[in-house]
């Protein structure tokens, strides 16, 4: 029998972005707030201070900063046919764990959405035909539109001390910056960083060829930043080292870095880490979530949290199992496309290609990612798609720094992968490698979905989170598409030697390719639709909020965290301007 | 009076050959602006405080750990050492833990100094 604690006024679930933004919000709204947190606490001081943030082996390769697959994980399969089995080491995705979440350990890439984004069913339809979109493509417009989130947008820019360089400000398009973006209100808090030498010789081509290349927008500071919290970023050092790890010099935003300072001052947060929420404890009648079960690791002691507002941030598969097991919702049926818990998981179609310049030296030892070069020409609303047969696209990204010692070593395919061969190539290809990536979105499709797996269970007993997902013909006709043009700017450059590297028919959870999972609790205008409506609010307990990627209702051909730290600000605003004066449901459907 | 009995006053009272310009104090707290994020006050931070630095020891704050080439340094923070550390961090204390390559520019050291020996 769990302990019954005192109520609360609010409880956020998992501290990463979304949590620490709203328990940010909260608290400055006069609320009292408790964090909880199933992994560790992280305090740059102890976990990210040098020498011992640079050991590649522990963090890049043994991933220090990521879910622990012994208490947690997802079963994977690619048809709804075949037997999932648990994913016991993470490769493809990597989920974070502790206080910053998959925050922690990410590349910085901090983009917005094209307004067309947000209503792309509608915007599809009108572009290319009532019937162009198949019956099996899911996709639907968001209930929010890209000027509702702009005021939002800005604001997350300003939490994270972003370095860019705007592309539309007020409309007014600026070169140098990306022109097929939405109108800003506000250029970048930052001036961006300095191209790596990859991302320069990659701008120069773009530009000869009639693209619009711009520096990637960075959610680091490039220069000392004081946030809208308060708080004090480093300037970035370039230091080669920052996907799969923190920080050292307090520039990489993270809540970790741009929101937990102001929250440690706080009196009213409390933070509880090592605690793993096992239950939403939902009351059907009144429509109402009236706390939250969790187990402390530290002791094994399950408690219960009864609070006024509970706050679901955790990843997208926590977010959705979650419902799931707390039954909260209609679970989608594969079989009939009925119910909305779990439908729409979409994924990130990333391919990336290579090149070589022998003749070339790209100091690759340092760098940012901050330090590619993108172009926006071949995402969604930036090009005409009739004839295609596919919809979608992605920005194309280069660059050659920041390459580690143990995973920077880009070689010609072909190489052996040890020995004394291996090891020559190594050393003649290190300082010439440049590399290339596409953003490709995931449209979502209705054989994509996660539901309850009937096998196995996770440390405290609960069945583990099912994933169903196979790239679907649309997504691999997109990425082709964007691999074809990106291999016309590579030949352009002149390499020694290139490689494009499409990905295979089957979807594979080897190896690495994008964090950016999505849906499953998608946002929407009504509860046929949709799990949350356009508040975040949940459509069936008006006071539960759920943050994330999860809400998206499908992934767009950009990393998705700039859209989700908005969306969260957005939901805050609402919730102090409306739902503390008066709780219940915010949209009536 | 005249330059030169300035310049001796300055030199008996800091006990370090001057730059042969006026250190900009006000710019100097403009630089230290990018030191704040480590180097702040709080108990949290990821650098040592740099309150009184001028003249201290280095690496013998007593609640920071230090790297292990920072605790062998084995001389006092004079504006001169500071001046060669600022310049090139791990030229000066070879395998030091902090994640800045140093001013490019002379000045910008001396600045940095003179706002130091301010901070107090």
């Amino acid at each position: 029998m769990a302990t019954k604690l005192k109520e609360i006024d609010a409880v956020v679930i998992g501290m990463g972005w979304a949590g620490g933004v709203m328990a940010r919000e909260l608290t400055l709204a006069g609320l009292n707030v408790v964090g909880l947190e199933r992994g560790p606490d992280r305090r740059p001081a102890q976990d990210f201070a040098l020498p011992g943030i640079r050991d590649e082996l522990k963090y890049q390769q043994r991933l220090e900063l990521m879910v622990d697959n012994s208490i947690d994980t997802i079963t994977f399969r690619n048809r709804a046919e075949q037997m999932a089995l648990p994913i016991r080491r993470w490769s493809a995705f990597l989920p974070g764990e502790g206080v910053g979440g998959t925050g922690n350990h990410w590349g910085a890439a901090h983009w917005r959405f094209q307004p067309d984004d947000f209503h792309l069913r509608s915007y599809l339809q009108e572009r290319y035909g009532a019937k162009a979109v198949p019956d099996t493509m899911t996709i639907q417009d968001w209930p929010v539109s890209y000027d509702e989130l702009e005021p939002h947008y800005d604001r997350f820019d300003k939490v994270c001390g972003v370095s860019g360089k705007a592309g539309n400000i007020k409309g007014r398009k600026i070169q140098g910056g990306n022109v097929f973006e939405g109108s800003r209100n506000s250029e970048y808090p930052n001036r961006p960083m300095p191209s790596s030498e990859g991302g320069a010789m990659f701008a120069d081509t773009a530009r000869s060829l009639g693209y619009h290349p711009f520096p990637i927008p960075f959610s680091a500071a490039s220069a000392p930043y004081k946030n809208i919290y308060g708080v004090t970023m480093g300037a970035c050092q370039a230091c080669g080292f920052c996907t799969r790890t923190a920080c050292e010099a307090n520039a990489k935003a993270s809540s970790v870095t741009t929101i937990m300072p102001a929250l440690r001052q706080e009196p009213k947060f409390e933070l509880r880490t090592r605690v793993f929420v096992s239950k939403l404890v939902y009351d059907k009648t009144a429509k109402r979530v009236t706390g939250v079960l969790y187990t402390d690791l530290k002791t094994g002691v399950e408690y219960e949290q009864p609070a006024g507002i509970v706050v679901l941030s955790a990843f997208v598969f926590t977010n959705t199992h979650m419902l799931l097991h707390s039954g909260i919702g209609e679970p989608y049926d594969h079989a009939t496309g009925k119910g909305q818990v779990g439908r729409n998981y979409c994924y990130q179609f990333e391919a990336p290609a290579a090149a070589f310049f022998y003749d070339k030296e790209l100091n690759p030892y340092m760098g940012s990612p901050g330090g590619g070069v993108a172009i926006d020409d071949f995402n969604n609303a930036s090009f005409d798609h009739a004839g295609l047969g596919f919809f979608g696209g992605g920005y194309f990204v280069a660059s050659s720094g920041g390459a580690p010692p143990i995973d920077g070593r880009a070689v010609p395919a072909g190489t052996p992968s040890w020995g004394g061969q291996w090891k020559r190539e190594t050393v003649k290809w290190y300082y010439h490698a440049a590399h290339f990536n596409t953003q490709g979105s995931v449209y979502a499709h209705r054989d994509n979905y996660m539901d309850i797996d009937p096998t196995y269970r996770d440390a405290l007993g609960r069945p583990l989170l099912r994933l169903t997902y196979n790239g679907t013909d649309n997504d691999h006709a997109m990425s082709r598409y964007l691999l074809s043009r990106l291999e016309g700017i590579i030949k352009a450059m002149g390499p020694s030697h290139y490689e494009m590297r499409p990905r295979p028919r089957n979807f594979t959870i080897v190896p690495y390719q994008s964090t950016h999972n999505a849906g499953g609790t998608i946002m929407g205008t009504d509860p046929g639709n949709s799990v949350v409506n356009r508040y975040l609010q949940a459509w069936d307990a008006h006071n539960l909020f759920v943050m994330g990627a999860s809400t998206f209702p499908q992934q767009n051909g950009y990393n998705p965290t700039g859209t989700l730290g908005a969306l969260a600000l957005w939901s805050a605003d609402k919730i102090k301007n409306s739902y503390l004066k008066n709780p219940g449901p915010l949209v009536h459907a | 009076m005249g330059p030169g009995l300035v310049w001796g006053v300055a030199l008996g009272a800091v006990l370090w050959a001057p730059p042969a310009w006026a250190a900009d104090v006000a710019h100097g707290k403009a630089l230290f602006a990018g030191c704040i994020a480590c180097h702040s006050e709080t108990p949290d931070a990821l650098g040592p405080s740099l309150k009184g630095v001028v003249g201290r020891k280095a690496g013998s704050l007593e609640d920071f750990r230090y790297s292990s080439a920072m605790k062998r340094a084995d001389f006092n923070w004079d504006a001169a050492n500071l001046r060669d550390y600022l310049q090139d961090p791990q030229a000066k204390v070879k395998g030091n833990h902090m994640p800045f390559s140093g001013y490019a520019n002379l000045v910008d050291a001396d600045d940095v100094i003179a706002y130091l020996q301010t901070y107090k």
